[in-house]
């Protein structure tokens, strides 16, 4: 059935709110994190289990795949409705207890819930700390089901905007919320698309960018993969207001699930008339397709993703006119990360007050992390903007393993920057994470604790930027191999003298020289590491000694006796027996034995094992 | 003042503490150039569409660095500046990183001799006077041959035809062998047979003097088309003809 208006829409939603609807539901997770771990077999299991209950069929029961639950390492989970029961990390094998006890007796299954004493999912401190409006309906909703979303006031804004707003108010309204870019640069969206809309020209395109590259960073894949419809419904929105008849979603050619449910719902809004020519009867024309990308980390950089859709090789090109006024194929064009598109709905249908009210000074709105390295809790995370650190990792993360220290969170992936614990009550919003030499990037928060080495973890993001410089200007193809040639040459006790100033000296002129906004931020890990840790660059190149114990070589570990408890960790995790002790307290190490895998350390809780230099 | 009247949309500014009125979307290289003052260059090419690749020609425009050569003048009151501390040293540290792939192409080190750079043993590569500039690609592509092409990425992108083999698509012409700053791609012609890229190509000879002027591949392009005598032939020709033509009257 097609809708020819947004009146017809909007009975549509009454009818299937009043519908007698399904009681009892199991959410499993179609997280990218559940489904690895995984979530298809739990559904399967799930579903047999239900049929062998007879509850299969039963108006009353259903047993359905959402979009990411966001406690992505606690995976594959299960959302019991109408209890609110989480189940964590559950296995086919559990599927028999979640039927009877849950589905029959609607009693929770301890085991499978574990923490905090809490029964209910949303009491777990991961959520309770969040704002989740991007991703609190994903875990309520099949991705692959048009009538969940439109349940959800789906559509709803595109019919509010087709039937009551000119493209003027429609732009007027992202100009008025102040909504920034969430790709990572952090441009004002409303800017763009004003100029987008003033620029002259018959054609216009409007372009959604889901090339997510960074290593650790999975919100948009989440986004596209459990709403895909928020991201459609923004575009066509946009497209309305700039007057565009055409839309790309570029998507990373990994993502091949996003790509499929992308189309599915594609294929969804078209039948129904919300997409394709005439949308809701309002005259306007406006079709979206699906482009997958090459595989290089550059194509997400706006001129290569365009080159890309051009057909040709993606790299960037210079660009000294914005893309609004000349971008894909020349013709003006917008475009917006898939999360920034996802926000468009939200901020017509409530308004820019409404956004305007979540967030901080100039930073508007929440953002969806992705939390992950050495916090208990990591997944992904929504917050408003200006929320600090520590929020995140303390509160939402739950804080750093037992024993570790939290050292430096990294925001923005390999062309943000590592944040010291100093800068833990740092409000993470574009502007504060600039001015603290990070960046906001498309939002990848890794948490590093004490046993990381800054060296290591600048030599690391080097490393995949030399494999992903696409090599076209000579700046970040030239010096960025050079720059990990002395990173490894730091790493691995071969440095000479001067290195971490020559370091410095590139990274800087690496920023000023390069062609494209990928390579003029390569330097950021280097640099950032340096401006906050570059005591540990100096021992590194003097001393030749990683105070982490993490580069091989270049420390030896010791045990301090005084704070040594006798637990015997450190003695049962050494691989060559190294330990020497006298009953199950060590008393040191026998250095002829040790291979200096850093073992001891990371198994010592009260950091009683430690690392000195050689010798 | 320094004035080009050949567009009647017209910008002005300053460079280098010069006045200057060019035509609206000139590129600032475009502009210094016409002052007579110099910006070295190493991609850019006057035939070919530019790419900025090589980041060496940066100046300053109103205290933001940018390639000159791509960076088009569209508002009024532009204030460039194409030498100063700050550029020399983003210029040097191009030519630092360039110097230690390619330490044999003479014209290069002339360039980083004058912004005083060193190729350092540490960090040197492959000798290989390829700077993956592009303008082969680029002079390849604009006369419609599209033979040649960059492959990889990285430290490893190179010029190659398809799939690293002799590219078939190539006419011979040697318009990349003409526009490579550093001579990296030659080629050899001997006894009639002109070889480059791995390929090899019976020549025609000229029907005038006899020597061997064009590949087959150049003669089927339609510039070439009426063709049948080399270039130097139809000077003669053509000088001959316009003696007679006075001679006459």
């Amino acid at each position: 059935m097609r809708f020819t208006n947004t009146r017809e829409l909007e009975k549509y939603r009454h009818e299937l709110v009043n519908r007698p609807d399904v009681y009892r539901r199991l959410w499993v997770c179609g997280g990218p994190g559940c489904l690895a771990a995984g979530g298809l077999n739990v559904l399967k299991a799930l579903r047999e289990e239900a049929k062998w209950y007879g509850l299969s069929g039963n108006i009353s029961f259903k047993v359905d795949l959402s979009g990411c639950q966001g406690l992505c390492d606690r995976g594959p989970l299960v959302a019991a409705e109408p209890w609110g029961y989480l189940y964590q990390k559950v296995r086919p094998e559990d599927a028999h207890d979640i039927i009877e006890e849950t589905m029959i007796n609607g009693r929770v299954v301890e085991r499978l819930s574990p923490g905090q004493n809490h029964r209910k999912g949303y009491d777990l401190n991961f959520f309770r700390r969040q704002t989740r409006h991007l991703m609190g309906r994903m875990a309520h909703m099949n991705p692959e089901s048009l009538d969940d979303y439109i349940k959800h006031y789906g559509y709803h804004a595109l019919g509010y905007a087709l039937a009551r707003l000119t493209p003027a108010d429609v732009s007027g309204r992202v100009e008025a919320s102040s909504l920034r870019g969430r790709g990572g640069g952090g441009f004002p969206a409303g800017r763009k698309w004003k100029a987008c809309r003033q620029a002259p020209g018959e054609i216009k395109y409007v372009l959604a960018n889901g090339d997510e590259g960074d290593p650790g960073a999975f919100m948009n894949r989440s986004l596209m993969e459990g709403d895909p419809h928020s991201i459609i419904e923004g575009m066509i929105l946009g497209a309305y207001a700039i007057g565009a008849s055409q839309g790309f979603i570029y998507v990373r050619h990994e993502y091949p699930l996003s790509v499929a449910r992308l189309n599915n719902a594609l294929d969804l809004a078209r039948e129904r008339g919300l997409l394709g020519r005439d949308i809701l009867g309002s005259g306007f024309d406006f079709d979206i397709e699906v482009v997958e990308g090459g595989g290089a980390f550059v194509c997400g950089e706006s001129t290569a993703l365009m080159n890309s859709i051009e057909g040709r090789a993606g790299a960037p090109r210079v660009k000294y006119v914005r893309s609004t006024e000349r971008g894909l194929w020349d013709s003006p064009t917008l475009l917006q990360n898939v999360e920034t598109w996802a926000n468009v709905p939200h901020i017509i249908l409530q308004g820019p007050g409404w956004f305007k009210g979540i967030g901080s000074e100039n930073n508007y709105g929440t953002k969806i992390f992705s939390l992950v390295g050495d916090v208990r809790n990591s997944g992904l995370v929504e917050m408003p903007l200006g929320s600090t650190i520590r929020s995140f990792v303390m509160d939402v993360g739950g804080g750093p393993q037992p024993g570790r220290k939290v050292k430096a969170v990294q925001s923005g992936g390999p062309s943000g920057g590592c944040l010291p614990r100093s800068c833990l009550d740092l409000p993470v919003d574009f502007d504060h994470l600039a001015e603290a030499g990070a960046m906001m990037g498309s939002g990848g928060l890794i948490v590093m604790d004490d046993l990381t080495c800054m060296v290591d973890v600048a030599r690391y993001f080097t490393k995949f930027l030399v494999g992903e410089s696409c090599g076209k200007c000579a700046p970040c193809r030239e010096a960025l191999p050079r720059m990990l040639k002395v990173l490894e040459d730091l790493c691995g006790g071969r440095a000479e003298k001067g290195d971490t100033d020559r370091l410095i000296r590139w990274s800087e002129m690496l920023s000023k020289t390069a062609l494209c906004g990928l390579g003029q931020s390569a330097a950021n890990p280097v640099l950032s590491t340096i401006k906050y840790f570059e005591d540990e660059y100096r021992e590194h190149e003097e001393q030749h000694f990683c105070r982490a114990g993490r580069c091989a070589g270049l420390y030896e570990p010791f045990i301090d006796t005084e704070r040594c408890v006798g637990c015997g960790a450190c003695i049962r995790v050494c691989p060559c027996g190294a330990v020497k002790r006298s009953g199950l307290k060590p008393q040191g190490i026998n250095q002829n034995t040790c291979i200096a895998c850093g073992a001891c350390l990371k198994a010592c809780h009260f950091r009683a094992a430690v690392a000195r230099p050689r010798g | 003042m320094l004035n080009c009247q050949s567009h009647l949309d017209l910008v002005e500014g300053l460079i280098d503490g010069q006045a200057v009125e060019v035509a609206r979307d000139t590129t600032i290289l475009a502009a210094v150039r016409l002052l007579n003052r110099s910006v070295p260059t190493l991609c850019h090419h006057e035939g070919l569409p530019g790419d900025g690749n090589c980041r060496l020609c940066l100046v300053e425009i109103n205290g933001r660095m940018v390639t000159s050569c791509m960076y088009p003048l569209r508002e009024n009151g532009f204030v460039v500046e194409t030498d100063n501390e700050d550029i020399r040293r983003a210029r040097a540290f191009v030519l630092e990183m360039l110097v230690d792939r390619c330490p044999s192409s003479p014209r290069l080190m002339a360039l980083a001799a004058e912004y005083g750079v060193t190729p350092e043993e540490r960090f040197k590569g492959d000798d290989d006077l390829c700077i993956r500039c592009g303008r082969c690609v680029r002079a390849c592509e604009i006369n419609g041959t599209a033979a040649i092409g960059f492959a990889g990425r990285g430290a490893e992108r190179s010029v190659t035809g398809p799939f690293f083999t002799a590219p078939d698509d190539c006419i011979g012409c040697l318009a990349c062998a003409a526009v490579c700053p550093t001579g990296k791609i030659v080629f050899s012609e001997k006894h009639g047979r002109r070889s480059i890229w791995g390929r090899e190509f019976e020549m025609v000879r000229c029907c005038e003097c006899g020597r061997p002027y064009a590949t087959p591949g150049q003669l089927s392009r339609p510039e070439f088309a009426a063709n049948e005598i080399c270039a130097q032939c139809r000077r003669r020709l053509m000088a001959a003809d316009m003696k007679r033509s006075f001679t006459e009257y």
